[in-house]
């Protein structure tokens, strides 16, 4: 089913062209993996489709509609150090969050918006840690807070900008277990991703992106070495070390 | 006129009702605006407020909710012409405020200097400036009532989308709750407070009303909505405080709040539990008297049932001075860890089974960092030694599983195994503290030993001894000694 269609998608940051004439048609029940190097516009894309800014030109339907209707339907989990960790705000606070969308002014958050929230504390393995302050976690706790959070707003779409940076091994792990299981229930999921080592192991679909469209599509087809190549240009010689290309 | 008699006159009675109303109000509005670090704002509102009582007096003379009117649309004013600067001019942020607040500030004190030329006119600057006991009329009351009730409703109804707004705009933003529209609510709040507070404390030191009792909560709860309750308590109990004093030594109020605001937060600096700096070198203390004790543990599982271990081989070992040893010793024996004769320094079975969990903390870090993070066996003693004092048993039972439960360190030695406990051991009691024995044990063998004993479920009894090899107990005026591995499987309540 189609799930994200972006055509001619331009973006530009006063006179510097961050993205440029984007199209693409992404399809639920896969995890694609955003893929290139720094200032590709990988952020910023999902920037433009959740309508965070104003693209220059384009036009961006989720689940065929305008964003604006469907906001219920797509939770975002953006990078770790844009938070405020002194906040007082616990585990449990945070994971609420999520129930916000579905709740009109006057209504008030009720035990089933609690189990919920439990359910994705306990999906995480972090219940035991609902009444702490999110500044007394470990990385990988907080990021799975926020995964946590995304679960219990019961979306269709996740948006996960590079959630893996600063995670432990086991969370990370976990988060990709958990991102698998969204996948074949028949989610969509996009995530920012620099380890090029997992891209294979991690997505069943790849967007090679560097400002322009690379390339997207299967992960076994589109993620070869002429097209990492293309994406990542002058920034080759750390590909090299990483094994991907030899030449 | 002796202090009650001055309480009970009815301006002063006036004033604290007024002036209590602004403390709660300003106390839990103030809690977004240093969340959201907008002190600044705020003080460039109250600031530029003073132009709209100027033109409300030209308009509509002297009357309170003019006042209120014109006060809370210069308010507005001033924070669209911030945002708009903010957005549409290559202006810096704070600079934007300083050039927009400042300007309002000085046209409502040249209008009103200018006024006063007039005849028959009197405002009084300075009362604008720092606010006054006196003046505080019922209609003032009952304005202040409103809008403090209309503050607490919304806050109630609006919590959710402030707290959003506040913690995360951009997750605020893709959820669809405006954050703009918050924004501009919170100014239309602050306004609000702002004017209310103009009798009392002032326009110059509102600010401190709305960041000192705020920043106070901050370092009592971690929790937002208890910070909020909480300064909004603070705020009534400094805006009381500080009134009362200016009637006293016959002062403007708004000075003497600030600085009652400021002596309550520099008092919670010290003070406050968790977060103050006394807490905090307590809890240091404390954590360094453990790590001490932990070492002598380490010490006594080394030479248990081996050869004697002395107290001044214990101060060879570790460098501790013979005062400190002494004193920490006697802490170790207070709580049943250790056992002395003379000079010579055992564990008791409790004592040990601390130490073997140390043991197994430094072991287990020991092979994680060979097996998982690629050290050497050279590199790994001194960071084990560090952090076994530190690692809790939820994180090294996991370590356990990642390594796959191992039987040995990576010098060879082995791993103590992680033993089932009961859920509240007798080996938690101290010498001298009592309980009874839980209807629930960890298996039918525990109950028939303990029934041996003669000692039934809920009976309590009295710790009197922890030894190396047994633990000596006193029930009703008998004393029982427990075995060593027995009793440190017994589940108490």
């Amino acid at each position: 089913m189609e799930s994200i269609l972006v055509k001619g998608l331009s973006v530009s940051y006063g006179q510097k062209r961050v993205l440029s004439n984007i199209h693409l048609n992404m399809e639920s029940g896969n995890i694609y993996g955003v893929i290139g190097p720094n200032g590709a516009g990988k952020s910023t894309l999902f920037k433009s489709i959740l309508e965070l800014l104003e693209p220059n030109a384009g036009e961006i339907k989720v689940l065929g509609k305008e964003i604006g209707k469907v906001r219920k339907k797509v939770a975002y989990v953006p990078q770790k150090d844009e938070v405020d960790w002194t906040f007082p705000a616990t585990v449990m606070d945070i994971v609420m969050m999520g129930r916000y969308p579905h709740k009109k002014i006057l209504q008030r958050i009720n035990t089933e918006d609690k189990t919920i929230a439990e359910e994705a504390l306990n999906d995480l393995e972090i219940l035991h840690l609902a009444n702490r302050q999110i500044g007394q976690l470990s990385g990988g706790q907080q990021q799975r807070v926020f995964i946590a959070r995304a679960l219990a707003q019961k979306a269709e779409i996740f948006f996960l900008d590079e959630p893996f940076v600063g995670v432990d091994m086991l969370t990370e792990e976990k988060i990709i277990f958990i991102l698998k299981k969204l996948a074949s229930q028949g989610k969509t999921l996009l995530v920012v991703h620099h380890d090029l080592a997992t891209v294979h192991k991690y997505f069943n679909k790849v967007i090679l992106l560097n400002q322009r469209l690379i390339a997207y599509g299967d992960t076994t087809t589109t993620f070869t070495e002429e097209n990492i190549a293309a994406c990542y240009g002058p920034q080759l010689t750390i590909l090299h070390k990483t094994g991907l290309i030899n030449k | 006129m002796d202090l009650l008699s001055i309480l009970s006159e009815e301006w002063v009675i006036r004033g604290l009702i007024a002036t209590s109303l602004v403390g709660i109000m300003c106390g839990v509005i103030g809690c977004f605006i240093v969340l959201r670090n907008m002190s600044l704002i705020g003080d460039a509102l109250a600031h530029a407020i003073l132009p709209g009582i100027y033109v409300a007096f030209i308009i509509v003379g002297y009357s309170t909710i003019g006042f209120f009117i014109g006060s809370v649309i210069a308010g507005l004013v001033t924070a669209f012409g911030i945002t708009w600067i903010q957005h549409r001019v290559d202006t810096k942020n704070d600079a934007a405020i300083g050039i927009i607040f400042t300007a309002m500030f000085a046209l409502g004190v040249i209008g009103i200097s200018y006024l006063n030329n007039s005849e028959g006119v009197h405002l009084d600057l300075g009362d604008f400036l720092f606010g006054s006991t006196l003046g505080v009329s019922n209609e003032d009351i009952y304005l202040t009532l409103g809008v403090t009730i209309y503050t607490i409703i919304s806050m109630i109804l609006f919590y959710r989308y402030l707290f959003i707004t506040t913690f995360q705009p951009t997750i605020a933003a893709t959820m669809g709750i405006s954050v703009k529209t918050m924004h501009y609510f919170l100014m239309l709040l602050l306004s609000f407070a702002i004017v209310a507070a103009l009798r009392t404390v002032g326009l110059i030191l509102v600010v401190a009303m709305l960041v000192t009792p705020p920043s106070t909560a901050l370092l009592l709860s971690d929790k937002l909505k208890n910070v909020i309750i909480i300064s909004g308590i603070l705020g009534m109990c400094t805006s009381i405080i500080g009134f009362i004093l200016a009637i006293i030594i016959n002062a403007p109020p708004g000075p003497l709040m600030a600085v009652v605001a400021t002596g309550i937060y520099l008092l919670t600096v010290v003070f406050a539990p968790g977060k103050g700096i006394l807490a905090k070198a307590i809890n240091k203390r404390i954590q360094r008297n453990k790590i001490e004790q932990e070492d002598i543990l380490r010490q006594g599982i080394k030479y248990h049932k081996k050869e004697k271990l002395t107290a001044a081989m214990l101060i060879d070992r570790l460098g501790y001075n013979p005062k400190r040893l002494r004193r920490l010793l006697s802490d170790l024996k207070k709580e049943g860890l250790i056992v002395t004769s003379g000079n010579e320094v055992s564990l008791s079975i409790k004592g040990f089974e601390k130490a073997e969990e140390l043991v197994r903390a430094h072991r287990l870090w020991e092979s994680y960092q060979v097996n998982k993070m690629g050290l050497t066996e050279g590199q790994i003693h001194d960071e084990a030694d560090r952090l076994e004092h530190w690692l809790s048993e939820e994180i090294l039972d996991e370590v356990d599983g990642v390594l796959g439960f191992p039987a040995n360190d990576p010098h060879g030695s082995p791993i103590p195994q992680k033993k089932h406990k009961p859920l509240n051991p007798l080996l938690k009691l101290r010498p001298s503290q009592s309980a009874s024995i839980s209807k629930t044990q960890i298996n039918d063998f525990i109950e028939s030993e303990l029934w041996e004993l003669g000692l039934m479920p809920n009976t309590s009894f009295t710790v009197t001894e922890i030894a190396a090899d047994h633990v000596r107990i006193k029930q009703n005026q008998k004393s029982i000694d427990i075995p060593a591995s027995l009793a440190s499987q017994i589940n108490v309540n």
